[in-house]
């Protein structure tokens, strides 16, 4: 989109098409084109949440699990001279040996772990032995008993594998029950998948070979808790992959899985951390860091440069949380849930900030079954804007390496780096540079590319316990307006501490947060303005355009 | 064909883990089982999993468990008494479709509402604690013989399950209130004389309530009793009797219950008891239900007292003149005002709840006792369910406004324990319009009513 003449652009959209759909809520809102659309996503415009269904679930993992994409590129990029067998950059974990008995495979497995980073062995040795195993810390804790979300995974048989909270160990029998529950249900062809106490729900999916329980108080909805067990699910896979956990299981069904994931609590205890406190989960979209789309250019091409390694899949940059840019191998799109594990990755790893570091991932939407290699490395002395070459050659390290610094070198001849480093220290943007009064916050997400953006959390959000509030609203908003056989459009609810607005359309989904004594007028001018603020911000806010190697 | 099915009674049973607590005697808990021909594993066994889902959820939550989703069924759960544990599963209303060419059932999980059936599950205790009083009150009574309380419990539910109508059961299931009939002053005063006289002239007449046609007009029993009561005569008595009458032609019965015959002394028919707590707990009356024309008298006795076909003859030559002549009357007052209210207006449909004293109306439902169905779609009936479980929920004063997919408004607000739903089908209204359109229904139908904006 030009730059010029940008601020008149909804409307003369609006103008030339005047009858856009027959869904618009005219006489509403002045729904233009959704801000943000773009026909070249970087991201697959999936809405995981939407598609979440329990009919895909029960039935046969193997329909929905995604394999043979990185078979694919493999084939792919070496036709020439190279046969398959003694290509180093064979990412085929069906390799492992896995005829030489559990010890071999354990073995494989965890020197994965192992090549996290040299520096991570120290960690992964400090969390070999539990941490701390104090009596207080099981069931019969109030401590325990009270926290606002559980997590748990357990294997098939019902041995524990991971819990949120307290210690796996100490909770062997409540696992055991639960594992009892689902097996009991699914004994008379059926399947356990909540319960509902007061405040508290309980959620239980039950993927191959696991089983993972969602305890929460929160307002999250059954679904929504759901969603966050499908994240921490594929969050082992992203360790395991998928292919392996199959064959561990297969070999012994008894198999203690905390073997294989010593070391690993970090990233499921981060992403649950994100999940509660980062709306991108929610919506399966993206934040990005805000910049000038010049810049943004340039830092895309600084990668397309110099980073034409074979076999190199996505190359990204990430700082705080946010994507920065991505580029991406033609035909090859990168899912929302699997840049969010790989945001967790970098979250999660302290040990990245010392050293770069080569490390195996598997991103379950775009090959449940093998690794790719993540070279990662931060660019900047206060290790904030982080570079991840993701390629399906286990040996290219150096080669990496050195496109690495190349990269580098041209982002600070550009000042690229220090335009992100400043967007970082500007901390996004307040609500009122949107200049609407009373809107408390927001959150937008563009549907077609699966991006979003909101504010800064601003008073009244300021504390801990408030943002958990505002989160919580959210949720609800969201919960109700994705209620599966009723859907919304709109929803106004005015509330006790404040009024909500939700409205979805076919480009868009957009939850504002007024003031508890605005006008149903007052609140759809605001939104309107709003939506012609990120109209007009859209290139900063938004990576409209997908570059390829 | 493609198969498909709706909510229906899978099972309800009652359990208390207080007998049986010895391995080996689990069936001991079984207080009450449907359907009865189950065989006794499958009763232990879905006992057994009551019992251990509530057990799990204690472990975290210090507020009793309500309800298991499977993807199959729908279980939920009471605890009315101390350890007596109320259990009813209903299975979700099912499709058969194909995806790629393969045929797979899709239940309807978010079509079936715990809201709703929570509801469903306490009217079903209530109901029996009207006829029968609590279940610590049968024990009791039976110097702790759990035989007597079983039978009771098989002597009553096995024929009241049979009445339920799950699918058909909604939001009005849950609020449970009572229509009222609004009458002018005047009338209304003259109700009340006239029961003041009565139980003046009749001293073992203790409580007395006043219905025309469905609605109630004035009652002297606790509020949480007429509910039932109300939901008893308007769902299961009116309905059989009237039925009665259209078939047996001959002279009009005026006792609905008690003597079919008041020149016979020996015949003093069918007279139910119940039990209510309004003055003490669980006090046993006899409930006597007379007719004359539209209008009906309930009369609760005291089991204590002498209730004989003398008594019901001189209570008839003092009902008989007053009833008719009052029911002519009321009829005479409705007919007047009946003329300008909603059904003229289709654009919007409204329900309204008040919790402080039960009073309920309904444009949505076609009559009063849901018998001919709604006259909006299911999906916005379950809509205006969520949006009572969110403004519960939330336990505060709210407002909500919905736009669906399908272009249908739904408003619904909570204002001072009140709660008004309205549903406007009008696609091309905006919010502000459609708030508007409220503001105006409330003022039109519900003037005396003060709402929060």
């Amino acid at each position: 989109m030009a730059a010029s003449g940008e601020a008149d652009q909804p409307r003369e959209v609006e103008f030339e098409q005047p009858n856009i759909s027959s869904d618009s809520d005219q006489g509403d809102f002045n729904e233009s084109e959704a801000p943000g659309k773009s026909e070249n996503a970087p991201l697959l415009a999936s809405d995981s949440f939407d598609d979440l269904s329990y009919n895909d679930l029960g039935v046969n993992d193997h329909q929905t699990v995604h394999r043979g994409t990185i078979h694919a590129i493999v084939r792919q990029t070496s036709t020439s001279s190279d046969s398959r067998s003694n290509t180093p950059n064979n990412v085929d974990h069906d390799s492992l040996e896995v005829s030489a008995g559990e010890e071999s495979l354990e073995e494989s497995a965890e020197s994965q772990m192992q090549n996290v980073s040299i520096a991570d062995k120290q960690e992964a040795v400090e969390l070999a032995a539990p941490p701390f195993s104090s009596d207080d810390e099981d069931v019969n804790s109030p401590e325990w008993k009270n926290q606002k979300k559980h997590v748990f995974i357990l294997s098939e048989s019902g041995k524990p594998v991971y819990s949120r909270h307290g210690n796996e160990d100490k909770l062997v029998t409540i696992m055991g029950v639960m594992q009892a529950l689902v097996s009991f249900v699914q004994d008379s062809k059926d399947s356990l998948r909540s319960v509902v106490a007061g405040e508290h729900k309980f959620v239980f999916l039950v993927r191959d070979h696991l089983l993972l329980v969602g305890v929460t108080r929160g307002m999250d909805s059954t679904q929504q808790m759901l969603l966050q067990l499908m994240y921490v699910y594929n969050q082992v896979i992203s360790v395991l992959t998928h292919s392996a956990l199959g064959k561990i299981f297969k070999q012994r069904r008894n198999y203690d899985l905390r073997r294989l994931l010593t070391g690993a609590e970090k990233f499921f205890d981060n992403l649950l951390n994100l999940i509660d406190t980062e709306p991108g989960l929610l919506l399966t979209a993206v934040r990005c860091l805000p910049l000038d789309s010049q810049v943004r250019d340039v830092i895309a091409q600084s990668i397309v440069q110099n980073a034409k390694v074979k076999d190199l899949v996505f190359a990204l940059i990430i700082a705080k949380n946010q994507l920065v840019t991505l580029v991406r191998m033609k035909k090859y799109y990168l899912h929302p849930m699997d840049l969010h594990l790989i945001i967790n990755l970098v979250n999660a790893s302290e040990s990245f900030k010392e050293a770069e570091s080569w490390t195996p991932i598997c991103l379950p939407k775009f090959d449940a079954s093998g690794f790719l290699q993540a070279h990662v490395s931060y660019l900047d002395e206060d290790c904030q804007v982080c570079l991840l070459l993701l390629s399906v050659d286990r040996d290219s390290f150096f080669t990496l390496s050195e496109a690495k610094d190349r990269i580098r070198a041209r982002l600070v001849r550009y000042n690229a780096l220090s335009a992100i480093n400043s967007s970082l220290r500007r901390t996004s943007y307040s609500t009122q540079q949107c200049a609407i009064s009373d809107l408390r916050h927001f959150l937008y997400k563009a549907r077609s590319t699966a991006q979003y953006t909101s504010p800064e959390l601003e008073a009244p959000y300021t504390k801990p316990e408030e943002q958990e509030r505002l989160f919580g609203l959210y949720h609800y908003l969201h919960h109700r307006i994705h209620t599966s056989g009723r859907p919304l459009k709109i929803l106004f609810h005015v509330g006790q501490y404040e009024t909500l607005l939700g409205w979805v359309t076919q480009g868009f989904e957009l939850y504002a947060v007024f003031g508890p004594l605005i006008t149903k007028t007052g609140a759809i001018h605001a939104v309107n303005r709003l939506l012609r603020w990120i109209k007009r911000e859209e290139d900063r806010l938004f990576i409209l355009n997908s570059v390829t190697f | 064909m493609a198969s498909k099915g709706s909510a229906g009674l899978l099972n309800f049973f009652i359990f208390n883990s207080k007998y049986g607590a010895r391995e080996g005697e689990e069936e001991k808990k079984v207080m009450f089982y449907f359907p009865e021909e189950a065989d006794i594993d499958t009763k232990v066994k879905n006992i057994g999993l009551a019992e251990a889902i509530v057990q799990f959820t204690s472990t975290f939550s210090d507020l009793p468990c309500q309800s298991m989703h499977t993807q199959k069924s729908r279980q939920l759960y009471l605890e009315p008494e101390p350890g007596f544990w109320m259990a009813m599963t209903v299975s979700l209303p099912y499709k058969e479709k194909t995806k790629d060419g393969q045929p797979y059932v899709e239940y309807r999980e978010d079509d079936v509402q715990d809201s709703v059936f929570a509801a469903v599950l306490d009217f079903a205790y209530r109901m029996f604690k009207l006829f029968n009083g609590t279940f610590e009150h049968i024990l009791q009574r039976a110097d702790g013989d759990v035989e007597t309380l079983k039978q009771r419990l098989g002597h009553f539910y096995n024929k009241y399950l049979l009445t339920l109508k799950l699918s058909q059961c909604d939001l009005l299931d849950v609020f449970n209130g009572i229509h009222f009939l609004p009458l002018d002053k005047n009338t209304y005063l003259r109700i009340q004389c006239f029961i003041n006289q009565l139980e003046a002239a009749f001293p073992t007449v203790k409580y007395t309530a006043f219905l025309y046609n469905d609605k109630l007009v004035w009652s002297g029993l606790e509020q949480e009793d007429m509910r039932t009561m109300y939901l008893y005569l308007t769902t299961s008595l009116f309905p059989s009797y009237n039925l009665q009458e259209h078939q047996g032609g001959s002279q009009p019965r005026r006792f609905m219950t008690g003597p079919p015959d008041l020149s016979d002394d020996k015949a003093i028919g069918k007279l139910p008891r119940v039990f209510v707590s309004t003055d003490t707990e669980n006090e046993e009356c006899y409930l006597l239900v007379y007719r004359a024309m539209s209008a009906t008298i309930c009369m609760l006795i005291n089991v204590k007292c002498q209730l004989n076909v003398q008594l019901c003859r001189k209570l008839d030559a003092m009902l008989a003149p007053q009833m008719t002549k009052l029911a002519s009357d009321i009829k005479e007052q409705h007919y007047q005002r009946a003329a300008p209210p909603s059904t003229t207006d289709p654009m919007f449909k409204y329900i309204y709840f008040n919790h402080m004293n039960l009073a309920q109306q309904t444009t949505v439902h076609l009559d009063l006792q849901k018998r001919a169905g709604i006259n909006i779609p299911q999906e916005i009936m379950r809509l205006l369910g969520d949006i009572n479980a969110d403004l519960t929920r939330s336990n505060h004063d709210g407002e909500t406004i919905v736009k669906t997919t399908s272009d249908f408004w739904v408003v619904g607000k909570k204002s001072d324990s009140r709660e008004f739903y309205v549903v406007i089908n009008q696609k091309n209204a905006n919010l502000i319009e459609i708030n508007e359109e409220v503001k105006r229904l409330c003022t039109s139908h519900l003037n005396s009513v003060f709402f929060l904006d």
